[in-house]
């Protein structure tokens, strides 16, 4: 099998920079955590080829059958101290400082502000890990998590597209850890806490949800399918599983379901 | 100043060579455990390598005998059994006891002008504790349910006995609580030495670099081993005791700890350990790059001082491994602004660094070559880095493979070349015998080539969106594009995995048939270099008076020799 997806991947053609790519960004937010990178790429190639310059340019050029009389220095005249200190700090101003406030920036003003409600359309979703596999939860119809018409669901999660989603997140056994490749985030499950992120989905289509944390001998198993819908397909298929859901699910036997009012 | 008697040389064999109090042999015993456990955790690498390569194919010759049941194939149990050990063993049983065991035992009092550490029992101790520590690891690969397989962070509540059960991993929290009594006894040992016993005339500001390096490393091993033993011990208490401190969620049935507590006890530890590992081969790397380009290390003061810094900063910036668990913002934002003041003393490192070989004199022996490399690699751990400190790129790029190879360039890289560099430096003084320098240089250009290809593989595959700790990461759709890089990284970790049998080759027959080394072969100044070699039984028959620093090279005003000793007066 192995070798037919490789034969298959050969095949198409894929270029070693497709190859390297993340997977296609699907989010309205995921831009921005490229743009951090990008820009940390661009400098760190810079000072990159700065140390490659002078590590090989230096090795070269005084090497000892070309410069055999070493020059004898301290370097510890003011003007070497000067130019010391000023590399330290052009690195810092140049890179960190800017990747700090861009990132900081990114947080405070996107991934750390969680929509709000009473403006705009928000999908909440409760999500449950446990060894080996994702459980999602959305409120039905009522609106109100842990009631009868809870839509359930086990290894998939069906979403609208340009809706902002809010996940609560919690582990019932070891710690997981939610991860979107396509939307770029991901963030840990963890027993005995709620995490936290939203996320807005811009393309339909079928996408993968995986686990990033070591849980266990089948951690490479746990995986979920995203699938994303048109907001009248999704309409559709809410209605279908809505019909399910008062069939299957008993209210009588709270244990039964899992989850949780949502913590505001 | 601390009198220094002269001991007879012990005649038996078992206190010449077994229970030796003599830093010497010690430092050597620490030498043969390190090797010993690099190839041990080498060919778990190739194993981790094949399976993420081949998910379905047999390991070549070896699984055959290992995984008959499986068909040869590695089982996905026996996977994270062996990533788990692999971290473990490399990290605790061959770097930490090469660089810091080997190294700091065999360098410190040589380099200070001592005749032996200050507390030998202690020391012979230290290395008879870490070998019972190696034995209880190794011995749980062969009891029922296997060795622990929770990561070498063995994050509760995986560790606990909901997650594991069977006594891998309670053996696991032995060994490395044994390990850590272990360091902690080299590590005072070490702090004292360097503190009590430097030659007279040897302030702090004329210790050769490695010294320096060697004694910031004991100064946070001293200070963070314990917080490990401390939460170490709890999961122990977990596990065997039935306490909660770690346990939530529906393992916790008789009231409920925090899994998280954990991983904050385990990164305070776990962050100073990076820089634990780094810091003697940066002090060697400074010293290295002075001696062979034949002129001072630029800016020795500011090395020596950066370094201190970095040891300062390594405790308070651990929390940017912890950015996925949501933290309080507040918090996230403060680790990633500290971890970011870590670029400045590292960037004047590298500025020192090539100030030393700027207008040198550059002989790329192979202790020079292995040194080169280092800032090569350690120019390339340093800078991806930057992408993890940083908050929301670390959101996409936590626990992928793009982590894996930024902690394999800093951790494995630069301290595997480091540790090279540092075993064809001294061979000639520990053995008194040369390795061969035409396989040497041979060595180094196969690892390097291999090790970049291995890494730097990673990096990309983990940009690429693959997470780490996966069997096979081809049960993905969004990873299957990455089989043909996945192959191509393996096939490099294979020729660094087969150039290091030129090393092994090479060190034995340095051991055995090398040529006859003079007193100072590389020709430089530092005290060890001014005994015979090997070094005699109580290293120096008087104790050195020192005059001047450690890198006094390519004085113009020298006749005869381009270097001179620490025991000799600055030529004005």
């Amino acid at each position: 099998m192995e070798l037919d997806l490789k034969n298959e991947m050969l095949s198409s053609g894929i270029s070693f920079w497709e190859m390297i790519r993340p997977p296609e960004d699907i989010s309205t937010n995921g831009h921005l955590i490229e743009n951090v990178f990008n820009y940390t790429t661009a400098l760190n190639i810079f000072y990159f080829i700065l140390v490659c310059a002078g590590l090989f340019g230096f090795s070269y050029f005084y090497h000892h059958r070309r410069h055999p009389r070493p020059y004898y220095t301290y370097g510890n005249k003011k003007i070497h101290l000067m130019v010391t200190a000023g590399i330290g700090l052009a690195v810092f101003f140049t890179i960190d400082l800017n990747i700090t406030r861009m990132s900081n920036n990114d947080m405070v003003n996107t991934f750390w502000k969680w929509p709000d409600e009473t403006k705009e359309e928000v999908l909440k979703v409760e999500v449950l890990a446990q060894q080996w596999m994702w459980h999602f939860r959305q409120a039905g119809v009522d609106g109100e998590f842990n009631s009868q018409d809870d839509i359930v669901t086990a290894h998939e999660l069906v979403v609208p597209v340009d809706t902002k989603l809010m996940f609560q997140i919690v582990s019932k056994d070891v710690i997981h850890s939610f991860y979107v490749p396509n939307a770029r985030i991901k963030v840990d499950a963890m027993p005995g806490r709620v995490s936290r992120i939203w996320m807005e989905l811009t393309k339909e289509g079928t996408y993968d949800i995986a686990c990033a944390e070591m849980c266990g001998t089948h951690h490479y198993l746990m995986q979920a399918k995203l699938i994303v819908k048109s907001k009248e397909d999704y309409e559709s298929w809410k209605k279908e599983a809505h019909k399910l859901a008062m069939q299957t699910n008993d209210e009588s036997y709270p244990e039964s379901l899992w989850g949780w009012k949502w913590e505001n | 100043m601390i009198e220094q008697e002269i001991h007879h040389e012990p005649k038996s064999f078992i206190k010449k060579y077994i229970f030796s109090f003599d830093h010497k042999t010690i430092g050597k015993q620490f030498l043969w455990y390190g090797i010993f456990f690099l190839g041990i955790g080498g060919m778990m690498a190739l194993f981790i390598r094949w399976t993420l390569a081949y998910p379905s194919d047999p390991f070549p010759v070896l699984g055959m005998l290992m995984f008959p049941e499986n068909g040869g194939i590695v089982p996905p149990d026996t996977y994270a059994m062996l990533f788990t050990l692999h971290g473990t063993i490399m990290i605790f049983y061959a770097i930490t006891p090469i660089l810091i065991g080997a190294f700091g035992n065999y360098c410190i009092p040589l380099m200070i002008g001592a005749r032996d550490m200050i507390f030998p029992t202690l020391n012979m101790l230290s290395f008879w504790i870490a070998v019972l520590s190696g034995a209880i690891l190794l011995y749980s690969l062969i009891i029922p349910f296997g060795a622990a397989a929770g990561g070498w962070t063995s994050y509760p509540t995986l560790s606990t006995l909901m997650g594991s059960p069977g006594h891998g991993q309670t053996l696991w929290l032995m060994a490395l609580f044994v390990l850590g009594v272990s360091s902690t006894m080299g590590a005072v040992n070490y702090i004292t030495t360097v503190i009590t016993l430097r030659a007279p005339g040897m302030g702090y500001f004329d210790m050769p670099l490695t010294i320096w390096g060697l004694w910031l490393t004991a100064i946070l091993n001293a200070i963070f081993l314990p917080v490990l033993g401390a939460g170490l011990l709890l999961l122990t208490f977990d596990r065997l005791f039935g306490t909660t401190f770690f346990l939530a969620g529906a393992a916790a049935t008789s009231g409920s700890g925090d899994p998280i507590l954990f991983q904050h006890v385990f990164w305070i530890f776990g962050h100073p350990e990076v820089y634990i590992l780094i810091l003697p081969a940066w002090g060697m790397v400074s010293d290295l790059l002075s001696f062979f380009s034949r002129k001072p290390a630029f800016g020795y003061k500011s090395t020596a001082l950066a370094m201190t810094t970095i040891t300062v900063l390594s405790t308070i910036v651990y929390g940017h491994h912890m950015f996925t668990t949501q933290m309080s913002p507040l918090l996230t934002q403060s680790f990633m602004t500290l971890t970011m003041t870590i670029s400045i003393p590292s960037a004047i490192f590298f500025a020192n660094w090539l100030g030393t070989i700027w207008r040198g004199s550059v002989r790329l022996h192979s202790p020079m070559l292995f040194a080169l490399g280092v800032v090569f690699v350690f120019g390339l751990g340093g800078l991806t880095g930057l992408y993890l400190g940083t908050v929301s790129t670390d959101i996409y790029l936590h626990d992928t493979y793009f982590v894996v190879g930024h902690f394999h360039y800093t951790m494995a890289a630069s301290v595997l070349l480091g540790g090279f560099a540092a075993i064809y430096f001294w061979f000639p003084k520990m053995f008194g015998r040369h390795m061969s320098e035409l396989w040497a240089k041979i060595h180094f250009w196969f690892t390097m080539i291999g090790l970049n290809g291995l890494f730097f593989g990673m990096l990309l595959i983990g940009y690429a969106g693959m997470h780490r700790r996966i069997y096979n990461p081809f049960v993905y759709d969004f990873l299957k594009k990455l089989i043909p890089l996945n192959e191509f990284v393996t096939i490099f970790a294979l020729i660094m995995g087969f150039s290091q049998i030129i090393f092994v080759i090479n060190f034995i027959y340095g051991l055995v048939k090398g040529e006859k080394a003079e007193a100072n072969p590389w020709r430089v100044g530092t005290l060890e270099w001014s005994i015979p070699s090997p070094a005699p039984f109580h290293n120096f028959d008087t104790i050195p008076h020192v005059k001047c620093g450690p890198h006094e090279l390519g004085n113009p005003k020298l006749v005869g020799r381009d270097f001179q000793y620490q025991t000799e007066e600055i030529v004005s």
